[in-house]
C-alpha cells in the first residue's frame, strides 16, 4: 500500500504540485477567469446576445481552458533534468496521476463554474435590473436572459468536450514531450478529418445526392423532385440522422467511455514512461 | 547493492547499446564509470534509476526492480543528471517542497555543502549560473542521504576550483553504506576520488575492478624508452617529455599512482588483454 498510496505523501505531492509552477497553474486560471469576465464585459453589455455567450463563454472557458491546463500538468518532459526530476520523485505513479486528475478534472473545473456562475448572476441582475420596466415587452426581454444553466443540455455538451479533449491532452503529453498542445491538437484534428472524409465517402457510395455527412451525427442529402417527363423541378436539402438506439450508444461511448478510457490511458502510460 | 544481469538496452529495435552486461556494484564505494562520449554511461544511469526500461536482462538495486518506480525504492536512490534544470523558486522554498520526499535528507549537510560549493543561499535558483545550480543539484543530491547516488557528468561546467571542492566534498560526505556512481568522459576530475572503476565501450563492460586491485596488477610509470624484452606486457603508451608513459603489467609489485587517462586508454585499446589480467 504505501507503494501505491500514502496519504501524506500524496499531500506533499500536491502541495509541490501546485506551488513549483504556481504561475503556469495559478496565474494560468486567473488569466482564463479574468478573460471571462472581460468576455462577459464586452459581448453581454451593448449586443445582449446572452444564451450565445454564456455557451462561447461556458465552451471556451471550461473546455479551452481545461485542454490548456491538462497540456502541461505532465509537461515535464521538455527537459532531461525536468523529466528525471519528475519520474525519479519518491512518489507513485497513481499518486502523480491522481494529482494531475485532481488539479485538471476537479479543482480546476469547480474553480471555473463557481467563477462562472458568479460573473453570470451578476450580469444577469444587472441586465435585469436595468431593464426599462415601462417597454411594452419587458416581461419577454426579462425572461429571455436567464442564467446559464449547469445541468442543461449545452453544459452537458460542454463537459463532454471537456472530459475527451483534457483527456486527449493528457494522453498526449506523455507521447509529445514538447509543444503538446500544438501536436495534439493537430492529432485530434487530423483524427476529426479522416473520420468525416471517411464516413463522407462511405455514404457517398451507398447513397445518392449526398451533400454531406457527419460521423455519427446525420447524413444530408439532396431529395430531387421530378417531372412526370422524368425531368427535375426542384431539389430539397434533407437530413437523414442516426437511429435513436445507435445514437443513445454513441452518447454513452463519447459521454463516458472514451474520457474514461483517455483518462485511465495517461495513467498507464505515465507508469510505462521511459525519458 | 547493485545487480546487474544480461543486460541488454537500445534505443532502436535491432540496435543495442548494451548486450548482456554484468555488473556488480557493492556499498562503500565511490565508483566511476568511464567511457567515451556516446559509450552510453547516462543511458547506463537512466536504467540504474528506472527512466529507461531494459529490453532484457534484469536490474536489482537493493532488492527493487528501478523499472518499477516504487517509491520505496525512489527513496533510496537520486540521480543528478549533465544537464540540470531548476525550477523558479528560492532554495529554501526548494527544501520545503521537495526534501521532505526523502526520509533521510539532512538539511545541515546541504547547507553545509553549499557552504563548501561556494553557492549563495539567496535569491532565486533560477538566476544562479549553469555551474553554481549544477553544484545546487550536487548539495541537494549528497544531502538527501540516499543510499545510492548516481552522478552523470558531475563536473561538466564546472570551473577549476570548483572541481576540486567537489572532489573533496564528496570524500567528504561519503560512508561505508552509500554507493557513489559517477559517470565522465573527464577521467582526470576523478583523479583520487574513486575507489572503484566501471569502464564500458562499445556496449561491452571492459572494466569493473577495485583501484587497489589496478594498482595490484598495472604498473603505470614513466620510462626513456620502451622496455624490449616486455613489450608484450605494455597495454598503453604515450611518449612524454620525459621519454615514454607506460601502462603495463605489475609483474613486479611495484606501487605506483593510477593514472586514470593512461589507464581508461590501456583498457579501451586493448580490452582482450585487460580481460586476461585480470580474470587471474
Amino acid at each position: 500500500m504505501y507503494d501505491t498510496f500514502h496519504l501524506p505523501r500524496f499531500g506533499r505531492l500536491l502541495k509541490k504540485t501546485l506551488l513549483e509552477r504556481p504561475m503556469q497553474i495559478f496565474g494560468f486560471t486567473g488569466a482564463i477567469l479574468l478573460l471571462l469576465f472581460i468576455y462577459y464585459a464586452i459581448y453581454h453589455l451593448p449586443l445582449h446576445q446572452w444564451i450565445e455567450v454564456q455557451k462561447a463563454a461556458f465552451l471556451i472557458g471550461l473546455t479551452g481552458g481545461g485542454m490548456f491546463l491538462a497540456s502541461f500538468m505532465f509537461g515535464y518532459f521538455s527537459t532531461n533534468a525536468q523529466g528525471a526530476s519528475y519520474l525519479t520523485l519518491p512518489a507513485s505513479h497513481f499518486e502523480k496521476w491522481l494529482c494531475v486528475v485532481l488539479i485538471t478534472g476537479i479543482f480546476y473545473p469547480a474553480v471555473f463554474l463557481l467563477f462562472f456562475r458568479l460573473v453570470d448572476v451578476s450580469f444577469v441582475v444587472w441586465f435585469h435590473d436595468h431593464l426599462d420596466t415601462s417597454m411594452p415587452n419587458y416581461k419577454k426581454i426579462y425572461d429571455t436572459v436567464g442564467v446559464f444553466p449547469f445541468d442543461g443540455d449545452k453544459a452537458r455538451d460542454v463537459y463532454c468536450y471537456f472530459a475527451n479533449y483534457a483527456g486527449a491532452m493528457l494522453v498526449g503529453s506523455l507521447y509529445f514531450n514538447k509543444v503538446t498542445f500544438i501536436k495534439v491538437a493537430l492529432v485530434v484534428g487530423g483524427v476529426f478529418l479522416s473520420l468525416y472524409l471517411v464516413n463522407l465517402l462511405i455514404a457517398k457510395i451507398v447513397m445518392h445526392d449526398v451533400q454531406n455527412a457527419f460521423p455519427f451525427e446525420s447524413v444530408d442529402i439532396s431529395v430531387i423532385k421530378f417531372s412526370a417527363g422524368l425531368q427535375p423541378i426542384s431539389s430539397v436539402d434533407r437530413s437523414i440522422d442516426l437511429p435513436s438506439n445507435t445514437g443513445k450508444a454513441i452518447d454513452i461511448l463519447t459521454r463516458y467511455f472514451l474520457p474514461g478510457a483517455l483518462w485511465i490511458i495517461s495513467y498507464v502510460r505515465l507508469r510505462e514512461k521511459e525519458f | 547493492m547493485i545487480r546487474v544481469q544480461n543486460l541488454s538496452f537500445g534505443y532502436k529495435k535491432g540496435t543495442l547499446l548494451y548486450e548482456n552486461l554484468d555488473l556488480s556494484l557493492d556499498p562503500g564505494n565511490i565508483c566511476g564509470l568511464l567511457g567515451k562520449n556516446g559509450a552510453g554511461k547516462s543511458t547506463f544511469l537512466k536504467t540504474l534509476v528506472g527512466l529507461l526500461f531494459p529490453q532484457s536482462g534484469s536490474i536489482s538495486i537493493n532488492g527493487f526492480e528501478p523499472r518499477k518506480r516504487q517509491p520505496s525504492f525512489l527513496e533510496t536512490i537520486y540521480f543528478i543528471p549533465e544537464e540540470v534544470t531548476v525550477p523558479s523558486l528560492t532554495i529554501g522554498r526548494y527544501l520545503n517542497l521537495f526534501a521532505s520526499f526523502y526520509p533521510q535528507f539532512d538539511e545541515n549537510l546541504f547547507y553545509n555543502c553549499l557552504k563548501v560549493l561556494e553557492v549563495k543561499p539567496e535569491g532565486k535558483l533560477r538566476t544562479l549560473s549553469f555551474g553554481q545550480q549544477k553544484k545546487f543539484a550536487i548539495a541537494f543530491g549528497l544531502a538527501c542521504n540516499t543510499t545510492v547516488l548516481l552522478l552523470d557528468e558531475p563536473t561538466n561546467g564546472m570551473d577549476i576550483p570548483s572541481k576540486t571542492q567537489f572532489r573533496k566534498l564528496i570524500s567528504s560526505v561519503f560512508s561505508k553504506d552509500r554507493l557513489l556512481l559517477i559517470s565522465t568522459h573527464q577521467v582526470r576530475d576523478l583523479d583520487n576520488l574513486i575507489d572503484q572503476i566501471v569502464i564500458v565501450d562499445n556496449g561491452r563492460l571492459l572494466l569493473n575492478t577495485s583501484m587497489a586491485e589496478v594498482t595490484e596488477k598495472l604498473c603505470f610509470k614513466s620510462l626513456y624508452h620502451l622496455p624490449e624484452e616486455r613489450v608484450d606486457d605494455v597495454l598503453y603508451s604515450e611518449e612524454s617529455l620525459k621519454g615514454v608513459s607506460v601502462v603495463m603489467r605489475n609483474l613486479e609489485n611495484q606501487d605506483s599512482k593510477v593514472n586514470l587517462e593512461h589507464l581508461f586508454n590501456a583498457v579501451t585499446a586493448q580490452p582482450a588483454l585487460t580481460k586476461e589480467i585480470f580474470a587471474n
